[in-house]
């Protein structure tokens, strides 16, 4: 019976990952998820830039290295709160570019697998999540020397660019928001719905920051961002930044291994009704 | 016997949606360069059994086979062979005609020049550059028909195609479907719950009536299956009063509508004698013909006697 028919040819799971990847990219096109990543960045920058423009005499002490006075004060707001609900956002956004199209019974259909549509979704949202931290992070920078250049009295030129902390500060700050952004993936694609894993996200959010002191709030991942500022030595002198990973960022870490592979196991099961 | 192999066969294809089934034993066999017309009231089953011919709810190994393969054993590769539209078709509002095709050509990894191809097919070449959103409900099947078109596949799958079109749509579609199959010798499964929207275009049938298929077969099979007499139907104003006035040869008759009477035809004698009567007995006549039992008659024949059977 088969005779009748050309022998069969199944993609291999590179070209599908590819295939898929490529695609995805294209739909980003001109999303809200795309502008989320470039821009939301700004802010934070901005409104420490307009804080020490004005106010930075007081700020400092005559002498003080400003830097890391500077940036543990954008960070602090940046990722302790604003990072969080970025990430949470920006799941949302991103899935909801499928889930407003109804696409998902397309996807399925065509000859990729489910694993390869998982991956490339994930490896895009975490590309964009590690940009938009970068983007902050390369900001922030680019407004300390412009700092510099506004109010030479702060001695922002007088001292190094802190490029190498900054960097693994940003390797802090990233692996603290795996945890969380595993659970938001798999709840955007568990319920295929926008304002559900929003709501999830910051509810949990706003409980992390409350319940700040417990002593088990290294174990949740909506506080992991914030937790992660603890790697700034605090010292008057020139930043410093712990380069080990805290107990907060494992647990970010396993979280996200968890809950990815358990949410895979669930959702490859699903029937598409 | 060179009968062909079908493209589609299912084996005894049985579903559940936990306690509730939903398919019983259905054995489809779709012919190769067919239009096979899948038929069957809202809720019979079309819907799932379609998805289930894609792999989008899972069949037992055996169940499904598609162009002479298992689809449970080799469902990635069987799907690149398959064009398929579900329902609405999945579009993304904010990309142009053209990028939505650029997303799934990218996805199965074909050349570039399919995409122009395919929208030159549809006839969405001069649009394809505007965004969806701005798509008219017609443009927008088209556009998820020329999604399906795009690996070239033997086989279109497409569950109720035209839902929600205007007729020019729905006559649109159907050139277009003719075209596919006579032209470029597809095989198109189409499902749809009205027997008026394939039964000019499609070759073969099935029906499928709350999970089992009750008939399939060539669609001329399924017009000899009509064997009721064809009727004599009379428009006047006042039915009742026709019937009391002519007992001896109305008695018979059906009362259709307060204006309209049904009796077996006879003869073409029988329909001048009963113009003639009635214009004696002071009724009005608006309308005096004879019609046989449509296709659609029959279609609703067996998708409803067998279920008060």
């Amino acid at each position: 019976m088969n005779a009748a028919f050309p022998a069969l040819q199944m993609p291999s799971p590179g070209a599908q990952l590819r295939r898929s990847f490529s695609s995805d990219l294209l739909k980003l096109r001109g999303t809200a998820a795309l502008w989320l990543t470039l821009l939301s960045g700004a802010f934070p920058v901005a409104l420490s830039l307009l804080i020490y423009y004005f106010k930075g005499q007081y700020l400092l002490k005559p002498g003080q290295n400003p830097w890391q006075a500077y940036v543990l004060q954008s960070w602090q707001t940046a990722s302790g709160l604003l990072l969080p609900l970025f990430v949470v956002l920006l799941t949302s956004l991103l899935l909801n570019i499928e889930n407003k199209a109804s696409a998902w019974k397309h996807l399925y259909a065509q000859p990729v697998g489910r694993g390869a549509l998982f991956a490339s979704k994930l490896g895009l949202l975490l590309g964009l999540n590690a940009l938009a931290q970068v983007v902050y992070a390369g900001l922030l920078a680019a407004s300390g020397l412009l700092l510099g250049l506004l109010r030479p009295e702060l001695h922002f030129l007088d001292h190094a660019l802190p490029l190498g902390p900054l960097l693994v500060l940003l390797g802090h700050t990233f692996v603290a928001t795996l945890g969380l952004l595993a659970i938001q993936f798999i709840a955007s694609l568990w319920w295929r719905s926008f304002v559900a894993p929003v709501a999830l996200g910051l509810g949990a959010t706003i409980a992390a920051l409350t319940l700040m002191r417990w002593e088990y709030i290294s174990w949740v991942p909506y506080a992991a961002p914030l937790l992660s500022l603890r790697a700034i030595a605090h010292t008057q002198s020139a930043l410093a930044v712990n380069g080990a990973l805290a107990a907060s960022e494992w647990r970010s870490l396993g979280w996200f291994a968890v809950v990815l592979t358990l949410g895979y196991g669930l959702l490859r099961r699903r029937h598409e009704a | 016997m060179s009968q062909p192999s079908p493209l589609i066969t299912t084996h005894d294809l049985s579903f559940c949606f936990g306690q509730r089934q939903v398919l019983h034993n259905v054995n489809l066999a779709v012919p190769p360069a067919s239009i096979y017309g899948f038929l069957g009231p809202n809720g019979a089953g079309k819907s799932t059994t379609m998805r289930l011919l894609l792999g989008l709810l899972p069949a037992p190994t055996g169940a499904v086979r598609l162009f002479g393969h298992d689809l449970a054993q080799h469902r990635l590769a069987l799907l690149g062979r398959v064009g398929a539209l579900i329902e609405m078709p999945s579009l993304y509002d904010h990309l142009s005609g053209h990028d939505n095709l650029e997303v799934t050509r990218r996805l199965r990894g074909l050349p570039a020049a399919r995409t122009p191809e395919v929208l030159a097919i549809v006839q969405l070449s001069t649009d394809a550059h505007r965004p969806v959103r701005e798509y008219s409900l017609g443009m927008r099947q088209r556009l998820g028909l020329a999604l399906a078109l795009l690996p070239e596949p033997k086989l279109l799958l497409l569950d109720e195609p035209t839902n929600g079109l205007d007729p020019s749509g729905i006559m649109e579609m159907r050139e277009l479907l003719r075209h596919l199959r006579q032209d470029l010798g597809k095989t198109i499964l189409i499902s749809s719950h009205l027997i008026s929207e394939v039964e000019r275009l499609a070759t073969h049938v099935g029906v499928i009536r709350q999970g089992e298929l009750v008939f399939q077969g060539p669609l001329a099979e399924l017009q000899r299956l009509e064997h009721r007499p064809a009727q004599v139907v009379i428009e006047t104003d006042d039915a009742a009063t026709c019937r009391n006035l002519l007992p001896l040869d109305l008695g018979a008759a059906t009362v259709l509508a307060p204006g309209t009477l049904a009796l077996p035809y006879q003869s073409p004698e029988q329909m001048a004698y009963l113009a003639q009567q009635l214009v004696s007995a002071g009724q009005p006549l608006y309308s005096l013909r004879r019609e046989q039992a449509s296709l659609e008659q029959t279609f609703l024949d067996i998708t409803e006697t067998t279920q008060r059977a």
